[in-house]
């Protein structure tokens, strides 16, 4: 009895220890996510996940590379620019947010420690607009898109950077709720992100082959054929949402903010090269 | 679970129902290969089984390839039970499935699940 | 399901009472003007027991729905049925606003139970530490 006893409690004991392994650091995530994709294309270098498909399809690059020669989100960035330098009614600009602006997309997503929250570019953006009495643009579709266009193209080659800061538990509260979100299956069709961007990462569906998640975000705001405009990465979130029959969550709403600054982690060292063309 | 789903109508309904269900599935066994066609229908239909979404399937166009190609079932499967759990639920034999849970997330109807089993078994 | 049921029951023949009590009192009012039978006519269709049940299955629907969210796991469609199921009603079909809210019901505790399921689920095994 009293060996019963005793190896049920080792068993706790070794249980509690396995549990206890589980909790990974942010550090230890990246790792593990990024051999994940080095095993399973030996071939294909780091940089090149920022291609995202097109750095696994030689078929699909090809059409690629023609439809970057004359890239589609070209007008988006000038656009932009013109954004950028136009004065809000009160004769400020976002000069007066950004001082470091325009090429500040690597700042993004960041930890907040006073507004206890990830900020993103766009939220940062909407923030300045209406601390300088703008209406807020909206998240996924229009001229956000143009102005994020403009920021993207001229922080192209910096590197993805996030930090996880140790100084607040709530930033890593936030980066585990965003890695909990990307292993969590939704919706009636019961996918997680990772069932297809991870685990099936490469296979194909129907004839379309599943992107790598490693560098999904270096290249938003993208030009996607199938928006015929470009579109932000929340707008992105929420169409793969309701593939898998779920609903979408709110741009920019604590859930999508917070599994961009996971997701965004993912991509650490990473060199930004948005705006982006996809099909 | 028709009964379920029909409570509302009173219990003669329900019988005639539950009589009516039975008419159809003595038809259908008498005519299998109709039911085949309708299961294939099915599986191959983008909203419905989309199976072709992840499996090769002979006279299926533009398969993926997530999953295995559906041939020989009868020698993967012992018994045509056994493969209506899978596509029931395959999380029950695997945890990391990415399939979906086609009966128990209801994304398909009871009567579409059996002739998609009765298709898939035919394979 | 069958509490729910029987308290859907319950609460429907309270409903049905209540209406019923209402139904004598204006009756009794509008015989006095001398409008009897258009009174008849206009409260008629509100007695059908089918509208009661299908409001309180939409309801109980809806709540589902709500409890899904509340664990992020809502599924995209949800709504819309319940959408729907207020707008057959509205033209009178309980019958499909019946329907419509029996489905919603069952994706909100799907939805519920899919995320429960994955409450304690660390990272995937192909995912080598």
């Amino acid at each position: 009895m009293k060996k019963i006893i005793q190896s049920l409690a080792l068993l706790a004991l070794s249980g509690s220890i396995a549990i206890s392994a589980q909790a990974t650091t942010p550090e230890e995530d990246l790792a593990a996510f990024q051999n994940f994709f080095k095993n399973r294309f030996p071939g294909v270098p780091m940089e090149e996940y920022t291609n995202g498909v097109y750095s696994i399809d030689p078929i699909g690059r090809e059409n690629w590379e023609a439809i970057e020669e004359f890239p589609p989100y070209e007008p988006f960035i000038d656009e932009g620019q013109s954004m950028w330098e136009t004065p809000f009614a009160n004769g400020k600009t976002y000069k007066d947010c950004f001082p470091d602006g325009p090429s500040i997309k690597g700042k993004f997503p960041y930890w907040d420690k006073q507004q206890g929250m990830v900020i993103t570019l766009p939220l940062a953006i909407n923030q300045c607009r209406e601390a300088n009495g703008e209406k807020p643009l909206k998240y996924k579709k229009g001229p956000i898109n143009n102005i994020l266009s403009y920021i993207a193209y001229e922080s192209r080659g910096q590197a993805t950077n996030v930090v996880v800061p140790e100084d607040d538990p709530k930033a890593l509260e936030a980066y585990e709720a965003g890695k909990k979100f990307y292993y969590t299956r939704r919706g009636q069709l019961n996918f997680s992100c990772a069932n297809c961007h991870l685990q099936n990462a490469g296979m194909k569906i129907r004839s379309d082959i599943l992107s790598p998640a490693l560098g999904h975000t270096t290249h938003f705001p993208v030009y996607r054929s199938k928006w015929g405009t470009v579109g932000t990465l929340h707008r992105r979130f929420t169409g793969c949402n309701k593939q898998v029959r779920a609903k979408p969550f709110k741009a920019h709403g604590e859930q999508y903010r917070n599994l961009e600054y996971f997701l965004t982690y993912m991509s650490n060292g990473l060199p930004l090269n948005g705006p982006g063309a996809r099909k | 679970m028709f009964v379920k789903s029909r409570k509302w109508i009173g219990m003669s309904s329900t019988i005639a129902v539950l009589a009516g269900q039975f008419l159809i599935m003595h038809v259908s066994v008498a005519a299998g290969s109709s039911v085949i066609e309708e299961g294939k229908a099915i599986a191959f239909d983008r909203k419905k089984g989309n199976c072709l979404a992840c499996h090769m399937i002979t006279g299926g166009n533009l398969p993926g390839n997530i999953a295995p190609p559906l041939i020989a079932m009868k020698g993967r499967y012992t018994n045509k039970e056994d493969l209506r759990k899978q596509i029931w639920d395959p999380t029950i034999a695997n945890p990391e499935s990415s399939m979906p849970p086609f009966g128990k997330h209801e994304v398909l109807t009871k009567a579409e699940l059996d002739k998609v089993v009765e298709f898939i078994w035919s394979l | 399901m069958i509490s729910n049921l029987m308290k859907a029951k319950n609460r429907e023949f309270f409903r049905m009472q209540i209406k019923s009590m209402l139904k004598i009192v204006s009756l009794a009012l509008l015989l006095g003007f001398g409008l009897a039978t258009q009174a008849e006519q206009t409260a008629a269709p509100a007695a059908d027991p089918k509208i009661a049940k299908a409001q309180q299955m939409i309801d109980d629907a809806d709540k589902a729905r709500k409890k899904a969210a509340s664990v992020e796991s809502e599924w995209r469609d949800t709504g819309k049925m319940i959408k729907m199921a207020k707008e057959a009603l509205k033209k009178g079909d309980s019958v499909k606003a019946m329907q419509l809210a029996a489905k919603a019901h069952k994706q909100g505790v799907l939805g519920y139970q899919q995320a429960m399921a994955q409450k304690d689920q660390g990272t995937p095994s192909y995912l080598k530490y």
